[in-house]
């Protein structure tokens, strides 16, 4: 057994001193936060299983949260909260089982166009269910309170970013590296690809559900084209790229920049900010192309060369 | 010691900045409204009506605490970037780091149901404005109501009672996927039925239809009496163009939400004319409230306010400043004050029972010679109900 690196233990306990910390202020805006930050980070960590480890950028991932929020108010008042939204998750990764096999076929930008098609196939699909079934959107009266969702969310990102580091350790994280260097030459080799890649989509699948059923419950309505809007996808992308390293660093570093930054920055700018965050971004992408996992990395690495000499 | 006096300056000066914004003792008061995103297009007829308001208070000396003083007011408005997610966290930021005197409402059904819950637990009142759902009634009441009177159940039999007024006997029903427009449908079609109405074409189509030449091809096939557009300002406009270029005849054409707003009679001039539309105000009354708010709006922004949303948002301001008048900032007295009172506004007496507005009754316009008439329900009617007649 190894010893953990830093780069697993530090955002375990990033990740948990902020989940700690949050709710001293007393605030339901601080939990609020708290709550999106830990969303975003469940996401992210879970898309980087297939997508960084695996190499396979899967741009349809809000396709798992609108179906875990789905199947929460479906059976909403039928099991308790707690239960639909397990349900949700394992919903999610069941419908990951079901498209993996096909959609696993294909790789590089057609992977990508294929997973943003089908998540939107899925939302219009859910909208004619939904118009069949006589519902306008659905209102869900009594869910839980901030606090319990907090620590729920919480507890997601928690998971999110274990899921990555265990995955990293074990022979399946070797074999999705595999995968991502040269799938024809893991293949050869005895790594048994297709089992591994679903295995991983599959993984990937099941928080986002969860993270899915709480912001349903967080809002207290459901309706198909805001469930599964593509700007979630898109986010964790940007969330991705801006954490900047494939190891359950990235995730929370993008996460957390990106949220915190915005949050300061509707705050104190609300009729600019939007601009703002757009030409930081332009900025950190032409200027920090490794993302700030990178700038960490170059930062540690130029001062331990100063303290050498 | 120089360095002291500058630490000492400095902090004055910011405890100066700090106590500034207490010692102006406005009225703080906070919204969110979707100023990006899907729904931007939809918000400024409310944020115009806002700004509008508390610019008249202002200019009246301030808004009338329960009769024992006057406070200016000022706005504080966040982007929700028209997701209900945003806008829970906005209102949580408003009540507990804001700490705002009063709230306003944002745009849309989901982010009125999203912010419910807030209210409920932080037992803050708020007037709601441009949301309107069957669902609505399922809220618990006390800290949330809503002024429209547009809810899908009485717009039906409303619609019927036109449909026989106008003499059709058979119809087209054109329906968006969005729910607005389904929850329409959804009641629209038995009460059609009972009353033997007959529909001919009914279509679906997707929120973001590009082209309804293919379903307007059907329809004109189909010769129906009456076209029921159950749509969005985008496909509205979409509607007038393709059915004006195919030549659609029906006497009686409606379209749900759209052609309320300033620039759609702008953009068709004439070719509008007879459009049937959702609504229950125009400035052609004898209502002067209305009159003063009319001419106030279109001198300040230089367009006509939106009869539905610009209408509900002045509506819900006219009601919170009404109540604050009476009771003031407190809450509990807010709450009491709203619940039991009624209130003079430009749509005439409102009263809430329980979330719903108990007196306003559901209403349709007509573009008549570029202007929109009230045309149902016949008391309140400011013009006729006309057939129309071609495309000009």
């Amino acid at each position: 057994m190894r010893l953990p690196a830093p780069r697993e233990t530090v955002p375990l306990l990033l990740v948990a001193a902020i989940a700690a910390i949050l709710p001293v202020f007393g605030s339901d805006y601080y939990l609020g936060v708290g709550f999106a930050l830990f969303g975003w980070i469940a996401l992210v960590q879970s898309w980087t299983i297939v997508s960084g480890l695996a190499g396979y950028i899967s741009l349809g991932h809000v396709v798992f949260a609108g179906i875990g929020g789905y199947v929460l108010v479906l059976t909403w008042g039928a099991v308790p909260v707690w239960a639909g939204a397990v349900l949700g998750a394992l919903a999610a990764g069941l419908f990951a089982l079901l498209v993996g096999l096909p959609v696993l076929r294909v790789r590089g930008p057609y992977f990508v166009i294929l997973t943003f098609g089908l998540a939107e196939f899925a939302k219009y699909v859910v909208i004619n269910i939904e118009n069949a079934l006589g519902k306008f959107g659905r209102l869900i009266l009594g869910g839980p309170q901030v606090e319990t969702l907090y620590w729920a969310m919480a507890a997601a990102a928690l998971a999110g970013t274990l899921a990555v580091i265990a995955t990293r350790r074990v022979r399946l994280g070797a074999g999705l590296a595999a995968v991502r260097e040269d799938e024809l030459a893991a293949e050869t080799i005895g790594v048994p690809t297709v089992r591994f890649k679903l295995f991983a989509f599959a993984l990937s699948a099941l928080l986002p559900g969860f993270v899915g059923a709480l912001f349903v419950l967080r809002t207290g309505y459901f309706e198909p084209a805001q469930a599964f809007d593509p700007v979630i996808s898109f986010t964790i992308v940007t969330m991705a790229i801006i954490g900047g390293s494939e190891d359950a660093r990235g995730p929370v570093l993008g996460a957390l920049f990106l949220v915190v930054l915005s949050e300061l920055l509707w705050a104190s700018f609300p009729q600019v900010y939007m601009i703002i965050l757009g030409a930081l971004l332009i900025g950190f992408v032409l200027f920090a192309p490794n993302g700030v996992a990178g700038l960490l990395d170059r930062l540690r690495s130029t001062g331990g060369a100063r303290a050498a000499t | 010691m120089k360095k002291f006096v500058g630490v000492l300056a400095a902090s004055a000066l910011a405890a100066a900045a700090w106590a500034a914004p207490a010692q102006a003792a406005e009225v703080r008061i906070g919204y969110s409204i979707a100023k990006t995103g899907l729904f931007a297009p939809a918000a400024p007829s409310q944020i115009n009506a806002y700004n509008l308001w508390a610019e008249q208070v202002n200019a009246r000396g301030g808004l009338d605490l329960g009769g024992k003083e006057r406070r200016k007011v000022k706005l504080i408005q966040y982007d929700d970037q028209s997701n209900p997610g945003n806008a829970v966290k906005i209102y949580e930021k408003l009540i507990t780091q804001d700490k705002v005197d009063l709230l306003l409402s944002p745009w849309g059904t989901p982010h009125h149901f999203a912010i419910a819950s807030v209210l409920e637990r932080h037992k803050f009142p708020m007037i709601g404005s441009t949301a309107s759902s069957v669902q609505l009634r399922n809220m618990k009441p006390g800290n949330i109501w809503f002024t429209t009177a547009a809810v899908a159940d009485k717009l039906a039999t409303a619609m019927v009672g036109l449909l026989q007024t106008a003499g059709v006997k058979s119809v087209a029903v054109l329906t968006n996927q969005l729910p607005f427009g389904q929850e329409n449908k959804k009641f629209l079609m038995p009460a059609l039925k009972a009353a033997g109405i007959e529909v001919l074409v009914d279509a679906d189509y997707p929120p973001n239809i590009k082209d309804m030449t293919a379903i307007l091809v059907k329809v004109k096939a189909a010769k129906p009496d009456g076209v029921i557009g159950l749509a969005y300002p985008g496909d509205s406009i979409l509607y007038i163009n393709k059915a004006r270029e195919i030549g659609i005849a029906a006497k009686f054409q409606y379209l749900l939400v759209g052609p309320a707003i300033g620039f759609f009679r702008g953009m068709f001039k004439g070719a509008a004319d007879g459009i049937v539309t959702l609504g229950h105000w125009s400035p052609h009354g004898d209502n002067a409230r209305s009159k003063a708010f009319y001419a106030a709006y279109k001198k300040k922004f230089k367009q006509e306010p939106d009869y539905l949303d610009s209408v509900e948002a002045w509506v819900s301001v006219e009601i919170l400043e009404q109540a604050v008048a009476k009771a003031g900032l407190d809450k509990d007295k807010l709450r009491q004050a709203i619940s039991t009172g009624t209130f003079d506004t430009i749509i005439g007496k409102v009263r809430f029972d329980g979330v719903q507005n108990a007196v306003t009754p559901t209403g349709f316009l007509q573009i008549q010679k570029g202007e929109l008439h009230v045309v149902w329900p016949k008391d309140r009617q400011t013009a006729p109900l006309a057939p129309k007649t071609g495309w000009k």
